[in-house]
C-alpha cells in the first residue's frame, strides 16, 4: 500500500525530491573537465590583489633596483660586524637573563590578563553588554605600537624593566587576548551541551566544558607570546625600558660592531632554543 | 496491547489514542511545538507515558520529532501547547534555576558521547555530579565520595581499568559507556539516550542498549532511547513508539510488534512499491 504525503503519492514525491537534489547539466559538465577556466570572480580578485599590492608597492617607495644598488654598502655594514667581540659577554650574559626575565613575567601576568579579558571577549560565553567592551578595549590597545606603550610606562615609573614588563604586559592583552577568545569560541560544542545537560552552571561549563578544550591552544599561543617577548624586549630597551636593548642602541651610536655582532649572536643563540622548548613542549601538549 | 495508526494519508492520521497511566514517570499530554512563530509544526499533538523500570524505544525517520520530543523533556525545545512531567515536575514554565536541578534529575547520553576528550575519563563520569558541587569544585576537584562512586560506576559499566586514562584514547564503544557511567553519576530519575549507537558497529550497539536496559530494569529507572535500526529496537527495548512527521504513528509492547508493523514509521513500503 503505498502512503500518501501532502496529498501526492510518496514515490511521486521522491523522484521530484531526486531530480531538486540533482546538480545543474552545466555545472557538473563543468566540475567533470580535467582543465576549467577559473570562474570570472577569481580572475577579478587576483587582478584586484595584484593592483593592490602594486599601488602598495608605489607608495611604500619599494624598489628592487635601489636595493640592488646598495647591496655593497650593506656588505661594508656586515664585515664590520665581524669578528665578533666577545670581551663582554658576562655583561651580555646579564643583560639577556634580564630580557629573558622581563619576557617572562610579561608573558605571565599578560597571559593571565589575556584570559580574564579572553572570557568576556568570547562571543559563545559573555553576554553582549560586556563582550563589545571587551573587544574594543582589545582593539585600542592592538592599535598602539608597542614603543609608545613601553614610553607611557618609562615616563609613569621611570627607566628600567619594570616599564618594559608593564608594556609587554599591556601589549599582550590586544595580541593575545583576541587570539584566546578566538581558540574558547572555536572548541566543540558536544561537551558543553553535555555539561548543560547534566544541570551545570554557566563558571561549571566554562570550566569543564570550555577550558580543557581550548587549552592546548592557549598554551601553544602563551609559548608563541613568550617567544614574541623575548624578542620585543631587545627592542623595547631602546625606550629605555630596560633589557639588551639599550646596550644594543648603545653600541650601535659608539660603532662598537664586534660588540653589537656578539650580542646578535646571543640573542639568536636564546631565541633558537626558546624556540626548540616550545616546540617540545607543543608536542606534548597537542 | 500494540496501536497501529492507520498510515494513510499523514495529513489526516490522527495520533493514537492508547490508555494513559497518571501514575507513569513521565506524562506526555498533546504535545506541540513549534520553533519559531510562523515555522511549523515539530511535535503535533503527542502523547506518551514512561513508567518506572521500562526501556521504551523512539523510532521515527531523521526530522520526525524524535530529538525534539527528548529535548522537550528537559526543557531545551519550547513548548507550545501540552503539557510533559517528568515526576512531579511540570517541564512548562521553570525559571533557568528550576531547569538546571531537572536537567540534573536526567541523565543524557548523546551520538557523539560528549566527552571531554582531554580530561581523564574519571574526571568525565565526575561531571555528573557537577550541579550538586558547589565552589569547592573551583579547582577540579570532586569530593572523595563522589570519587568512590565514579569509580564503582566505572565498574558497573565494564571499564574501571580505564579510569585514569584520557577519555579521547577510548574506543567509541567504551566512550559511550563513559557517558552512561556520567549519566548514571546524576542519581538519574529518567535516562534520555539519543540515539547511542548511530556511531558504533553492530557488536557494541548491542553490549550498549543491553547495559542500558539492565539499568531499567535493575536500578528502576526509566529510560527513552532513540534508535535508527529496527532489529535493535526490537531485540533491547520493552515498548516502542514511532513517530512520523512530529505525530505517533505506531505506540506498543514490543513482544507484540514486528518489522512489518513499524514499516510506515520509515515508510518502507514505499520503497518497496517502486521497486
Amino acid at each position: 500500500m503505498t502512503t500518501v504525503k501532502d496529498g501526492a503519492p510518496v514515490g511521486q514525491s521522491s523522484r521530484a525530491d531526486a531530480t531538486a537534489t540533482q546538480l545543474d547539466p552545466r555545472e557538473r559538465e563543468r566540475l567533470e573537465r580535467a582543465f576549467s577556466v577559473p570562474r570570472s570572480r577569481f580572475l577579478l580578485g587576483v587582478g584586484a590583489a595584484v593592483a593592490l599590492f602594486i599601488w602598495s608597492a608605489n607608495g611604500a617607495q619599494f624598489d628592487f633596483l635601489k636595493l640592488g644598488e646598495g647591496a655593497s654598502h650593506m656588505g661594508e655594514f656586515l664585515t664590520r660586524l665581524f669578528p665578533p667581540d666577545f670581551s663582554k659577554f658576562g655583561l651580555i650574559v646579564e643583560l639577556l637573563i634580564e630580557t629573558l626575565q622581563m619576557a617572562i613575567v610579561g608573558t605571565a601576568l599578560g597571559a593571565i590578563l589575556s584570559l580574564i579579558m579572553a572570557f568576556g571577549a568570547a562571543s559563545t560565553i559573555a553576554p553582549r553588554w560586556l563582550y563589545y567592551p571587551c573587544r574594543w578595549t582589545m582593539n585600542v590597545i592592538r592599535s598602539l605600537p608597542d614603543l609608545v606603550i613601553a614610553l607611557m610606562f618609562v615616563s609613569a615609573v621611570g627607566l628600567g624593566p619594570f616599564a618594559g614588563i608593564l608594556a609587554m604586559t599591556v601589549g599582550s592583552i590586544g595580541s593575545i587576548g583576541k587570539v584566546f577568545a578566538e581558540a574558547m569560541e572555536a572548541v566543540d560544542r558536544g561537551p558543553i551541551v553535555a555539561m548543560e545537560a547534566v544541570g551545570a552552571s554557566k563558571r561549571q561549563v566554562i570550566q569543564y566544558g570550555i577550558v580543557p578544550q581550548a587549552l592546548p591552544m592557549l598554551t601553544s599561543y602563551t609559548l608563541l607570546l613568550f617567544e614574541g617577548n623575548v624578542r620585543g624586549a631587545t627592542i623595547l630597551g631602546l625606550v629605555g625600558a630596560g633589557g639588551i636593548g639599550l646596550e644594543l642602541t648603545t653600541a650601535m651610536n659608539r660603532y662598537e660592531y664586534g660588540h653589537l655582532c656578539a650580542m646578535v649572536i646571543c640573542i639568536v643563540v636564546l631565541v633558537t632554543i626558546i624556540d626548540q622548548a616550545s616546540a617540545i613542549i607543543r608536542r606534548k601538549i597537542t | 496491547m500494540s496501536v497501529v495508526a492507520n498510515p494513510a494519508p499523514t495529513g489526516t492520521a490522527s495520533p493514537v489514542a492508547a490508555p494513559r497511566d497518571e501514575d507513569a514517570h513521565v506524562r506526555i499530554r498533546d504535545l506541540r511545538v513549534r520553533y519559531a512563530p510562523d515555522a511549523p509544526l515539530v511535535l503535533d499533538g503527542v502523547d506518551l507515558d514512561i513508567h518506572r523500570g521500562e526501556m521504551v524505544a523512539l523510532l521515527g525517520a531523521s526530522g520526525s520529532g524524535k530529538s525534539t520530543l527528548m529535548k522537550s523533556l528537559t526543557g531545551f525545545a519550547p513548548i507550545t501547547s501540552g503539557t510533559v512531567r517528568a515526576g512531579d515536575v511540570d517541564v512548562a514554565g521553570l525559571r533557568p534555576r528550576e531547569l538546571r536541578a531537572l536537567r540534573a534529575q536526567v541523565g543524557q547520553v548523546f551520538q557523539q558521547f560528549n566527552l571531554i576528550g582531554r580530561l581523564s575519563v574519571l574526571t568525565n563520569v565526575l561531571t555528573g555530579s557537577l550541579h550538586h558541587a558547589g565552589p569547592v569544585n573551583l579547582l577540579g576537584t570532586f569530593r572523595a565520595g563522589e570519587r568512590r562512586r565514579a569509580l564503582e560506576l566505572l565498574d558497573r559499566v565494564g571499564i574501571g581499568h580505564k579510569a585514569n586514562e584520557e577519555a579521547r584514547s577510548l574506543s567509541g564503544g567504551q566512550q559511550q559507556r563513559v557517558a552512561i557511567a556520567r549519566a548514571l553519576m546524576q542519581n538519574p530519575r529518567l535516562i534520555l539516550a539519543d540515539e547511542p549507537v548511530a556511531s558504533l558497529d553492530p557488536k557494541m550497539s548491542r553490549v550498549v542498549l543491553q547495559l542500558l536496559r539492565s539499568i531499567a530494569r535493575e536500578e528502576g529507572i526509566p529510560v527513552l532511547v532513540s534508535l535508527h535500526v529496527l532489529p535493535l529496537a526490537l531485540e533491547h527495548s520493552d515498548r516502542i513508539v514511532g513517530l512520523r512527521h512530529g505525530r505517533t504513528l505506531v505506540e506498543g509492547r514490543t513482544a507484540e510488534l514486528d518489522a512489518s508493523s513499524l514499516a510506515p514509521v520509515y515508510d518502507i513500503e514505499d520503497e518497496e512499491d517502486e521497486g
